[in-house]
């Protein structure tokens, strides 16, 4: 594939530029050379415009290219490229003067045509000069530019082109005309050089340094601008290519600009610590704000705020001081005070009588800074700046100076600012690392369900004489809700469903207790009370105090089709006889687990004993079910349950389970309930 | 929402329940009721006309207070439970442990009875 090179502008236009004045140099040395010899060589002056015309066109082009290849540069090397380059000039011309004058009057000193090279050289070495600063000055005049600017600019850099071919109308004389043209290019380069919005950018250092440069400017173009009048007036020269409006033109902007840079620097000197200052606040006031990253701590931040505030202050001395409330503060970040002093002043601060007062309101909501007079041989004024992260005291930020009265309205507004945005990041990098914290626990969490999910029986044992379906919900990650089923012999089981006291974490916990002595118990085949009963000795020696767990507690015996109970303060069971066509709540008399840890809970546990027939239904629920409320506040209650069980008695178990949790879902208006742990359990007997 | 009254009466200590008491305010419950208990109080009543729902965190707390009762043989009545909330006590069997009466003359006829 053919690869067309990018073409670099400023390469070819500084080739095309070196050929222009090479051609322009012979042009005018066989013009010169036919004058000598009495020959009309044909050499209309009008090429020798043209080509002077091109050649500025392409050192024009050339340098813009190469300025705004640097426009990362900062102004002081850009000024310096345009002292340079006027120093480079001034050498030059020089030297040759030099050269002339150790010739002294010999021959060679006096051919015209090396005096034209040398001219040719010059006028060339001016015009780089010229529009190279030019273009500097452009940089300078656009900094921060706004559109007004932008116009002006280019209407400037019209007139210039238009400048150039003014030598074609005057003839290279100079009228009215030419001087009307140049006086109009001065004062447009007057209205140019107002734009010096770069010199406060500049730090006392570089103000100097540029003032320097800017004389070296105005040196140079001085000295190049009387030699080049010196020129006009010399007879050799056939055509003069420098009394051009163009030149003279950027030779008054160059000069206006220039002297009125040096101007304003100089008297921006005084004051420049002042910008320099607030510049400097500006950025500490970032680096405030900029967030705690990780892997940084709260201790970088207050490092930061004590320098910042120390040098918006320009203070003597500081500390901070962190846990004031606790009696014994953390010192931190002391600067500039031997510990002994710092002693010193600290109980001299409570002696203050303003700081006596900003001490009882502890909480810190209201805390402003104390701007004191201290009767101290070192220190004789002291800010006192409280710290509050999130609505908490949490410490001063103590600045101190050496003379009276050292902390002006200003620097008391500045460094309050400064306190308060530290203060936010801190705050943030607090909430950041409570947030990661949440997180993980969050994760735990995800963690203790899944456990929990496993203490539930995954598949529930049964024989052919009956269906079992069971579902169990928590309203957090971790519930108390607890059902499970075991196979005591050959058609005999145990069956238990429980309901621990409150729902979270603490209820799962005790539900796993729950489990771990359902499981142990069962194992010796206990009656239920029985069961019951040993349950509670077990469980009340590891409840807390105001926790207790209600259970109902079966034995299953699916030959002689005989269900043995005992409540614990549980729900009553729903139980659908087939006989009677009709479900109702079994009415046993029970106690709550853990309510009496006592023998005494025995004498409230009865057993009940009963015979199912086939096609009987056995619900059994934890209250999560009952109360289950719609959003005008109303449960769920007995009674539906009660009814959507005789409507749907016929269906295998897990149908009457879905049918159920539908029933409670269509009342509630939503999928799921929120407020409350919730299990359910259908046993349905077959023949 | 819980709010809770307490007030000395001549001879007895009274809370007042109003609304819902659950998980996240039974704290609140167990305060008043602590409150009453380290002042000395050897009779209270509780009334719970107004109290709509009881959770088994707020039943906790009634029965985290039986033994101090019993110790200290301090004298403790609810009365005007709804429907709702006694079949709650009822089922729990927590009526079997702590007196409950309809109302206010029932409630202080059993608090100076024996």
């Amino acid at each position: 594939m053919l690869k067309i090179p990018r073409l670099n502008i400023g390469k070819i236009s500084l080739l095309v530029a070196i050929l222009t004045w090479m051609a322009l140099l012979f042009v005018d040395l066989v013009r010169l050379f036919g004058a000598l010899n009495q020959m009309d060589s044909g050499m209309a002056p009008e090429i020798s415009w043209a080509l002077e015309i091109i050649f500025f066109i392409l050192v024009f082009l050339f340098y813009r290219d190469a300025i705004q290849k640097n426009e990362g540069s900062n102004f002081l090397e850009l000024i310096w490229k345009a002292a340079s380059t006027g120093l480079i000039a001034m050498g030059i011309s020089l030297l040759i003067g030099g050269f002339y004058y150790l010739m002294g009057e010999s021959r060679l000193s006096t051919d015209p045509l090396l005096k034209n090279l040398f001219y040719h050289v010059n006028f060339a070495l001016t015009t780089l000069f010229l529009i190279s600063t030019t273009q500097i000055w452009r940089h300078l005049i656009l900094y921060q530019k706004n559109k007004t600017v932008i116009q002006q600019w280019q209407a400037f850099e019209v007139i210039l082109l238009l400048s150039m071919f003014f030598i074609f109308f005057n003839q290279n004389t100079f009228d009215y005309a030419f001087i009307f043209g140049l006086l109009f290019m001065l004062i447009f380069g007057v209205v140019l050089s107002v734009n010096l919005k770069w010199i406060p950018y500049l730090t006392f250092k570089e103000k100097w340094k540029s003032l320097l440069f800017l004389v070296i400017i105005l040196v140079a173009i001085s000295y190049l601008f009387v030699q080049l009048l010196s020129y006009s007036e010399s007879s050799l020269i056939m055509v003069n290519l420098t009394d051009n409006l163009f030149l003279l033109g950027l030779f008054g902007f160059v000069f206006v600009y220039a002297l009125f840079s040096f101007l304003v620097t100089l008297f921006n000197l005084p004051t420049s610590s002042v910008f320099e200052q607030k510049l400097t606040e500006a950025i500490s006031f970032q680096r405030l704000s900029q967030s705690i990253q990780p892997g940084q701590n709260e201790d970088q931040v207050l490092d930061i705020l004590v320098d910042s505030c120390m040098s918006a202050s320009y203070a003597d001395g500081a500390w901070l001081e962190l846990n004031v409330e606790d009696g014994t503060p953390a010192i931190h970040h002391q600067r500039f005070i031997s510990n002994q002093q710092r002693q010193e002043v600290r109980e001299k601060i409570n002696g203050l009588k303003a700081f006596e007062e900003s001490l009882k309101d502890s909480r810190g909501q209201n805390k402003e800074p104390i701007n004191g007079r201290l009767m101290d041989a070192a220190f004789k004024s002291v800010l006192i700046n409280p710290l509050v992260v999130n609505k908490e005291w949490i410490g001063n930020l103590i600045l101190l100076k050496e003379v009276k009265d050292g902390f002006n309205k200003e620097m008391v507004g500045i460094i309050s600012t400064f306190v308060g945005q530290a203060c936010i990041s801190v705050e943030n990098y607090r909430l950041l690392n409570e947030a990661i914290k949440n997180e993980r626990y969050k994760e735990e969490l995800q963690i203790a369900k899944r456990v929990q999910q496993s203490l539930l029986p995954s598949e529930l044992v049964h024989d052919e004489h009956f269906e079992i379906a069971g579902f169990s919900q928590a309203a957090d990650e971790v519930g108390g809700d607890y059902y499970d089923i075991v196979q005591l012999a050959a058609h005999r089981f145990a069956l238990i469903i429980g309901d621990v006291s409150g729902k979270g974490t603490s209820a799962a916990f005790n539900m796993s207790q729950m489990k771990g002595v359902f499981h142990s118990l069962v194992q010796l085949d206990l009656e239920p009370s029985e069961f019951l009963i040993k349950a509670n000795v077990a469980l009340s020696k590891c409840l807390e105090r105001n926790h207790f767990i209600t259970t109902t507690y079966f034995n299953l015996d699916t030959v002689q089709r005989s269900i043995k109970l005992s409540r614990a303060g549980h729900c009553p069971t729903l139980y659908f006889d087939s006989s009677k066509q009709n479900a109702e709540f079994l009415s046993v008399d029970g106690m709550g687990l853990g309510i009496v840890r006592s023998r005494m809970f025995e004498k409230y546990i009865t057993d009940k004993t009963f015979q199912y027939q086939p096609s009987d239904v056995m619900v059994l629920y934890t209250d999560g079910i009952i109360e289950a409320k719609n959003k005008d506040g109303v449960e769920f209650g007995y009674e539906k349950l009660k009814k959507a069980l005789n409507e749907h008695h016929h269906l295998a178990a897990l149908e009457i389970k879905k049918k159920i949790m539908e029933k409670v879902f269509d009342f509630t208006g939503s999928t799921h309930l929120s407020d409350d742990d919730y299990s359910i359990l259908v046993i349905k007997f077959l023949s | 929402m819980l709010q809770i009254e307490t007030s000395h009466e001549e001879k007895y200590a009274l809370i007042v329940l109003k609304g819902e008491v659950d998980a996240s305010n039974s704290v609140e419950l167990d305060e008043a009721i602590n409150g009453m208990v380290e002042d000395q109080n050897t009779h209270m009543l509780i009334d719970a006309t107004d109290l709509n729902y009881i959770s088994s965190a707020g039943l906790g707390v009634f029965m985290s207070y039986l033994e101090d009762f019993q110790e200290k043989s301090i004298r403790f009545v609810i009365f005007g439970l709804n429907d709702k909330v006694l079949h709650v006590f009822h089922i729990l069997g927590l009526d079997q442990l702590i007196k409950l009466k309809p109302d206010k003359v029932a409630a202080l006829q059993e608090l100076y009875e024996a």
